[in-house]
């Protein structure tokens, strides 16, 4: 220390002096950073480098200045990263006033960003000082021995004398020289590089993907500064999506210029091109404000000029006129054959500016083989005409592609590889103003039904360069994202309005049309119970059918899932309503050793048949046999897919459908009745006690005759046959005794619609019971075959319509009052008429009785009383009748009343109806039953 | 008047549709669209802070070295942004609202599209006017 000076020089008195501020400016925010006052620490951060900022000192080491700045904000940057980990701040944003911190300031990305910032302040003028000091002379050795003394922020000259070593303070000239010289050995850029990275990922995790993208901008710069291109430009171009997507379109300008060049130090002619054409499309076309060029980055001003001039250049390099000079060792590179340039525009690539191509069929749909007009339209908002040598329009049906050449180019149009037999058309011009539609119109043909989609319009510009370019449909097509808020005229891309809107590029190619016939014979109504036997025919009436398939499809008409095909579930036969038997054809007789690929399928709902190979002209059918468990009205679908040609599997198949909606009808609806005797009445005291329940079973009287009716109604419209007509008893005992149990008609009886056809059993039960099976009413019928003769398959098969007899309850009638009386009687003569009253009980019976008066007769014998009648006996009541008028009369009425079950018997109308003729007539005693037995059926 | 200050309108979708640079310094040896790179990057903040406050001033609300970022937000959530490098934020306040006042009848003028860029020489010109008046 000897000889050191008090009073240290003023550069390296400054540098002290930030030293030891920043000394005590790391201890203070360390404190208050573990204390957790952020806000406090950021303001005393921030009150620091205000006061130190305008401190910069001399302006030979301002870099000294920036350096200890950045240095600063790195600090403080990770201070506030390792306290930040527990101290999680949110900060207040109600109202930031100039003086409150701003939201990043509570991150560290913020300091490190800053602290790039600054670095990058430093190096620019750290290269300034060297620069200047250059000229001054290089530095001499003795630098090297400056070192930091003993005391904070104080340089040194070290000298040695042997042992001793004596420490010299330096003069400020002397500072100056080590301090550059220490500077020159630091590579400030891969610092940068690194604070922004991190300032960058920590902005992307905080999701603040503007401010990252600011960062990741400034580290760009510094990549493409030391000439690291591949970095810089994976960096460029994320950032420029940004922009490209938000449309800031100088941003996006700045960013693509350095896109540019850092193409052409990665030596690549393809990125070069795509970049210059994005921005020669750019909608930068306003002159407002001119920097002078000196400011500006690689891409240089945003003007329409500027533009022009990258457009022209880009397609100077594209047509292979001019080479590309590359940035390394003066190389260029040059498009050629050996380097040709293909560029792929997509539908979200930002080339669309460059070339849009849309694409619209004038129909929707077309007919094998039939003209179809096809307009391509492109547009371009490059700056300058572009004029195309060549298009070339591509399908996915690849025999449809075509090229149309440029009519002033005839020579070019010839150089490119045109495949033989590709069709070839010409257009006057080929030119693309900016922003005009260039409308082509063309007819094109399709033998290949199916879908037929434009894909790709390629145009080639020069011998080596070609765009192609996703073809779009005018309707779905999208704005172009940055010229969409440009004052532009609008156009739109077909002549006709109508399909600028509505066109698409694809068209639908139907296949050919069937010449086949498929022929459902209708029938009618199916019923219910049969096997409904539908026949198909197919007949060829002008294509040949190979590998023909017949699908048959059963739907319910209205839709609800009956039968679906796709179900895989079983299906019981209960829930089944209507099902497909079975499907029956007429196999010829040589191919009866039936080829291998013959298909049968048969589910409910779905069947699928193989049709055998038929000539033009031939015919073949078969038969759908349908079974109706249940009415329903269904739609049968029959399609027939087959091939016309045979052996080219290319080839489409031809389809042919038909439809049938078939109404399943139930045919015979049977309905029972039970009828007691005439004039007898057996007190059934079930009736008696509950009058008005409909649900009641029937009651019938033991050992006695009931009539059992059953009536049979043809609900179909066609005329049914029945053959027999059977009660099957359910179980086989002696508790009732019915006749006859089955009856077969001689002749069978022709049941026309409409018609009721009735058949009397006799039931006389023998056994009490409560609840008696009676049985099941089986009635054998057929369609009647005579009137449509066409149906010869009813001969043999018949169908069966069963109705099952409820059962009924059987008990001991207490008593049983009939009435006698003479069929008819005659005028003047008397004839008797007697109540007979069997008391079948082991108990006296009262019966109270009243005989009203009737006009009609004159009527001798009890008026009313009460007698008793014995258990087990019969008492008869005896009236003698003289008949006083003629015709149908009433017979007197009788109310016969019991006591003990408080129960009367009125007789019906129908039963105390007697005729009187005038004189006696003569008939046979035949004659008469039969008459009896009429007047109980029209009951 | 602020030496430095650039002025940017930004639609509702984001994209810039009108920008001027209003300060009455030439700028600095900064690389040319430094400013709007700025701009740009504080939408991020603006995007947050918006819905926290129902003022339509948000005062200064970014900080880049010496320059400031102040954004004032309409009821259509189109944002004034304005960069500076003074601190009179009585002036920007009354600058913003005449702007407002500006782009509400721009807005009413039939032939302009809502989010598309201004380019009325008009709104220019009084834009530069009022930027004259209070920055």
């Amino acid at each position: 220390m000897v000889g050191m000076s008090t009073k240290t020089p003023p550069i390296q008195r400054i540098v002290e002096i930030k030293t030891i501020a920043e000394q005590l400016h790391f201890k203070l925010s360390t404190l208050l950073l573990h204390s957790g006052k952020v806000v406090e620490a950021i303001t005393w951060f921030r009150q620091h480098t205000a006061n130190y900022r305008s401190l910069m000192g001399s302006p030979e080491v301002i870099f000294l200045h920036w350096e200890w700045l950045s240095r600063q904000y790195l600090v403080f940057a990770q201070l506030l990263e390792t306290s930040s980990a527990d101290v999680q701040h949110v900060p207040s944003m109600v109202s930031v006033a100039a003086e409150k911190p701003t939201e990043w300031e509570f991150h560290s990305a913020y300091y490190y960003q800053l602290a790039a910032s600054y670095l990058k302040e430093k190096n620019v003028s750290l290269e300034f000082a060297l620069s200047m000091s250059e000229d001054v002379g290089p530095i001499d050795g003795s630098a090297e021995s400056v070192v930091a003394s003993a005391y904070l922020g104080q340089f040194a000259r070290l000298f040695e004398h042997g042992d001793t070593c004596i420490m010299q303070s330096l003069t400020d000239d002397e500072y100056v020289r080590y301090a550059l010289a220490e500077g020159k050995r630091f590579q400030d850029s891969f610092e940068i590089i690194a604070l922004l990275k991190r300032s960058c990922e920590a902005y992307s995790n905080l999701k603040a993907e503007r401010t990252a993208a600011y960062c990741g901008l400034q580290m760009a710069k510094e990549y493409f500064a030391v000439s690291d291109f591949g970095n810089a430009k994976q960096t460029f171009d994320n950032v420029a999506s940004l922009y490209r997507r938000e449309g800031w379109l100088l941003s996006l300008w700045e960013v693509l210029g350095y896109l540019r060049e850092c193409s052409r130090g990665i030596s690549s002619a393809k990125d070069f091109i795509e970049y210059s054409l994005e921005m020669a499309a750019l909608p930068v076309t306003s002159d407002a404000f001119e920097p002078s060029s000196k400011d500006c980055g690689p891409a240089g001003p945003a003007t329409l000029s500027q533009r022009g001039k990258i457009h022209e250049e880009a397609f100077e390099v594209a047509r292979g006129e001019s080479e590309l000079n590359l940035k390394e060792q003066n190389t260029e590179l040059k498009v050629n054959s050996d380097y040709p340039l293909y560029l792929e525009i997509d539908l979200v690539s930002p080339l669309r500016v460059v070339l849009l191509a849309l694409v619209a069929f004038h129909q929707p749909v077309v007919k094998p083989g039939a003209p179809s007009l096809i307009t391509i339209s492109l547009r371009s908002q490059l700056p300058t005409n572009v004029e195309i040598d060549q298009l070339e329009v591509q399908f996915n049906q690849s025999e449809c592609n075509f090229i149309i050449g440029n009519g002033k180019k005839p020579h070019i149009a010839a150089i490119s590889n045109i495949q033989p037999g590709r069709r070839v058309e010409t257009a006057p011009s080929l030119v693309l103003a900016t922003n005009k539609w260039l409308r082509l119109t063309y007819e094109i043909n399709s033998d290949h039904s199916g879908k037929l989609e434009c894909i790709y319009v390629i145009a080639r510009i020069g011998p080596h360069f070609t765009i192609c370019c996703r073809a779009e449909s005018p309707a779905s097509m999208n704005d172009l994202p940055l010229w969409k808020f440009e004052n532009l005229v609008e156009t739109i891309p077909t002549k006709d309005p109508g399909l600028a809107f509505s066109g698409q590029k694809a068209i639908q190619v139907e296949e050919p049309d069937p010449q086949v016939d498929l022929i459902l014979g209708s029938s009618g109504p199916a019923l219910v119970g049969e096997s409904f036997i539908l026949p198909v025919t197919i007949s060829s009436k002008g294509h040949a059918v190979y590998s023909g398939e017949l699908k048959i499809n059963l739907v319910d008409t209205r839709g609800g899932g009956l039968l679906s095909p796709r179900e895989e579930e079983p299906f019981s036969a209960d829930n089944l309503h209507v099902e497909l038997v079975d499907i029956s054809c007429h196999v010829p007789e040589d191919q009866s050793e039936a080829p291998s690929d013959k298909i049968q399928k048969i589910q409910p709902s779905f069947g699928l048949i193989s049709v055998p190979s038929l000539d033009v002209g031939e015919s073949w059918s078969g038969q759908l046999k349908i079974k109706w468990n249940r009415p329903k009205p269904i739609m049968l679908y029959v399609s027939l897919g087959y091939y016309h040609q045979s052996g080219e599997p290319s080839l489409q198949k031809v389809h042919v459908h038909k439809s049938l909606q078939i109404e399943g009808k139930t045919a015979v609806t049977i309905s029972h009745r039970y009828l007691l005797p005439f004039r007898q009445d057996p007190l059934l005291l079930s009736k008696i006690k509950s009058v008005s329940d409909p649900d009641q079973m029937p009651s019938l009287a033991l050992n006695d005759l009931t009539m059992l009716i059953v009536s049979a109604k043809n609900c179909s419209e066609v005329p049914l046959r029945l053959l027999s007509v059977s009660i099957e008893r359910e179980e086989d005992n002696d508790a009732c005794a019915i006749l006859p149990q089955h009856e077969e008609f001689r002749e069978s009886v022709v049941h026309v619609p409409g018609e009721e056809f009735k058949k009397v059993f006799t039931v006389i039960p023998k056994l009490n019971c409560t609840r008696l099976k009676i049985g099941t009413v089986c009635l054998r019928w057929q369609r009647d075959s005579r009137v449509e003769e066409q149906f010869d398959f009813c001969d043999s098969a018949y169908q069966v319509t069963k109705h099952r007899l409820p059962d009924v309850n059987i008990e001991l009638p207490p008593l049983v009052v009939s009435l006698e009386c003479p069929p008819h009687a005659t005028l003047g003569n008397p004839f008797r008429y007697s109540v007979k009253i069997h008391n079948q009980t082991e108990f006296l019976q009262e019966i109270k009785f009243s005989v009203a008066d009737s006009q009609s007769f004159v009527l001798s014998g009890p008026h009313n009383d009460t007698i008793f009648v014995l258990p087990r006996s019969t008492h008869v009541l005896s009236f003698m009748l003289v008949p006083l008028g003629l015709g149908s009369l009433q017979l007197p009425r009788v109310t016969v009343t019991s006591v003990r079950y408080s129960a009367g018997l009125h007789t019906s109308p129908a039963s105390s109806i007697v005729f009187v003729y005038p004189s006696k007539p003569h008939f046979e005693a035949s004659d008469m039953k039969e008459t009896r037995t009429n007047s109980v059926v029209a009951e | 008047m602020a030496s430095t200050a650039c002025f940017m309108i930004v639609s509702k979708n984001d994209i810039p549709i009108y920008e001027a640079e209003v300060g009455s310094v030439p700028k600095k040896e900064d690389a040319a669209h430094q400013h709007q790179f700025i701009l740009h990057a504080a939408l991020d903040i603006v995007q947050d802070m918006a819905w926290t406050t129902s003022a339509m001033f948000l005062k200064a609300i970014d900080r880049f070295n010496d320059l400031v970022v102040s954004v004032y937000v309409t009821a259509g959530h189109t944002r004034l942004m304005l960069l500076h490098d003074s601190r009179n934020d009585d002036g920007i306040k009354s600058f913003f609202q005449e702007v407002h006042e500006l782009y509400i009848k721009t807005l009413l003028n039939p032939l302009y599209l809502p989010g598309s860029r201004i380019t009325s020489s008009h709104f220019d010109t009084k834009v530069r006017a009022l930027a004259r008046k209070y920055l």
